[in-house]
């Protein structure tokens, strides 16, 4: 077994490199834009500060739209968008695009999620006090719905390794494509059988560490 | 200081208040009761505009609410403070943090805030308290920490939404003293909603009746004080025989 993957070590390094490239530009996005749109979203619900059902319905379709794609469909119909942001439709920049835009719609829904989640009483209080919409945001639902972002970007993250591994179409590169490439491709069911372990490792760690850290900012 | 204006509230086909009028003076415990349903927390919530009234106007210390807009409405909220029956503290913050937030928002300068949230501390007689989360309390410290935090920018007016309805007898008469006490010494004028007869008599000089959304009556009343409950092991052998006691 180490013999097998001494002898390919350079190249699983460079995947697993291309994967953290792929899925850390994902988590910025998402954390960036995807969690401003999930808090749009949530203000604009019926009842909220920022009410508006147009903006509501219409940001709601789009999101759900890119989220319902199936990703494989939606990494080649992106392929014009994509070579007009980055030059070109291939290449781990390239498979960083769709990835990104699917990073945004994913979290941004689950990010509504944990604020509604939050007990209407913490906005009552906000309003009452006097906030505005941005105390309102970063004083308030931020700080109760935290925990939640937590593991709603635990969940994402996760999600994001999984869409990755098909970003070999592209010639994004990455885990993924180095076992289809080698497992698939040249029957070399080891090497694969090494990648979905590598994976496997990566999501457990994420996984107990974002839960971890849910925990411990979780003080209510 | 207090003055609604034909005030209405609709929710979808349901009317919730009712073309209400009414006025409350400076410095006056002011009482809003009736049964379950009546419209009495609706009616609350319009003072402050956390309902916004469909009809009518709403007056609060001299600014006319109904027709600000938000920056200064949020401005006036300020002096509006407000407690809830489920306190709506914030629980990843710790007490001290939730009683520093009101000075955060008015822009309190940050050297005077501590000495503000430990005076509103103190008020409430929960100083030792400040670094503890809201999940290590009682209900009745929650409802304290709650009060102290609508304290720190020294409001006008407090408004109560059923501030003991979740508190057992001897808890409530605690907070409706800490509630007298803060109209007697900082001369707050206090909005009580409740459906319990024995919190409004205790302690409201006016009250009004709701039904049905509309303001039924409005009477002016002595309030009887704060009973508080005996707690020796004699008091309860006393309260058990005085009706109907065949005996020791
Ligand atoms: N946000 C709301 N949406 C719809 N109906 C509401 C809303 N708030 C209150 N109501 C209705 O208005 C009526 C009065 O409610 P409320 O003011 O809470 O009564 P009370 O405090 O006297 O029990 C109730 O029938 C209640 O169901
Ligand atoms: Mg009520």
């Amino acid at each position: 077994m180490f013999d097998t993957i001494a002898q390919y070590e350079a190249e699983i390094w460079q995947a697993i490199g291309e994967t953290f490239i792929m899925v850390g530009f994902s988590i910025l996005a998402a954390v960036l834009v995807g969690l401003p749109v999930g808090t749009f979203l949530y203000l604009c619900r019926k009842g909220e500060v920022l009410e508006n059902k147009v903006a509501y319905q219409s940001l709601n379709l789009l999101v759900n739209t890119i989220r319902s794609f199936p990703f494989l469909l939606l990494v080649v119909f992106m392929i014009p968008f994509t070579r007009f942001i980055v030059g070109t439709g291939f290449g781990t920049a390239a498979a960083t695009v769709p990835m990104v835009v699917i990073a945004i719609a994913h979290y941004s829904r689950l990010a509504e999620q944990s604020l509604l989640d939050i007990p209407k009483g913490v906005m009552e209080a906000a309003v009452s006090m006097g906030a505005s919409v941005k105390n309102i945001i970063f004083k308030f639902l931020y700080v109760e719905a935290r925990s939640g972002l937590v593991v709603g970007l635990t969940t994402s993250t996760i999600s994001f390794i999984s869409y990755s591994t098909i970003m070999g179409v592209v010639g994004g590169g990455g885990i993924g494509d180095f076992a289809i490439r080698y497992g698939y491709q040249q029957y070399r069911t080891d090497l694969m059988l090494y990648m979905i372990v590598i994976i496997l490792i990566i999501v457990q760690i994420i996984q107990y560490a974002g839960i971890a850290l849910a925990r411990k900012i979780d003080k209510r | 200081m207090i003055t609604l204006h034909n005030v209405s509230k609709q929710f979808e086909q349901f009317k919730a208040i009712d073309s209400v009028s009414l006025s409350i003076n400076q410095g006056e415990i002011y009482g809003i009761i009736g049964a379950s349903g009546a419209g009495k927390s609706t009616l609350l919530r319009l003072i402050n505009l956390l309902e916004v009234p469909d009809e009518g106007e709403v007056e609060v210390n001299g600014k006319v609410l109904t027709s600000l807009k938000s920056k200064p409405l949020n401005q006036a909220r300020q002096s509006i403070a407000m407690i809830f029956q489920s306190y709506n503290l914030l629980g990843n913050k710790t007490v001290y943090d939730n009683v520093v937030v009101p000075l955060e928002l008015s822009g309190i300068p940050r050297k005077d805030r501590q000495d503000r949230v430990m005076e509103s501390l103190q008020f409430v007689g929960l100083e030792s308290f400040k670094g503890q989360y809201p999940a290590q309390l009682s209900g009745g410290q929650k409802q304290r920490v709650a009060i102290a935090r609508a304290l720190a920018n020294q409001p006008d007016v407090l408004l109560c939404d059923e501030p003991t309805s979740s508190l057992d007898p001897n808890t409530s008469a605690e907070i409706l003293s800490v509630l007298m006490n803060i109209n007697e010494r900082l001369g707050v004028t206090i909005v009580i909603v409740s459906h319990e007869m024995d919190v409004i008599k205790s302690v409201c000089q006016r009250v009004t009746v709701m039904e049905d959304g509309k303001a039924h009556e409005t009477v002016t009343i002595d309030p009887t004080g704060i009973q508080t409950i005996d707690h020796s092991a004699e008091g309860y052998v006393t309260r058990l025989m005085k009706d109907g006691g065949r005996g020791v």
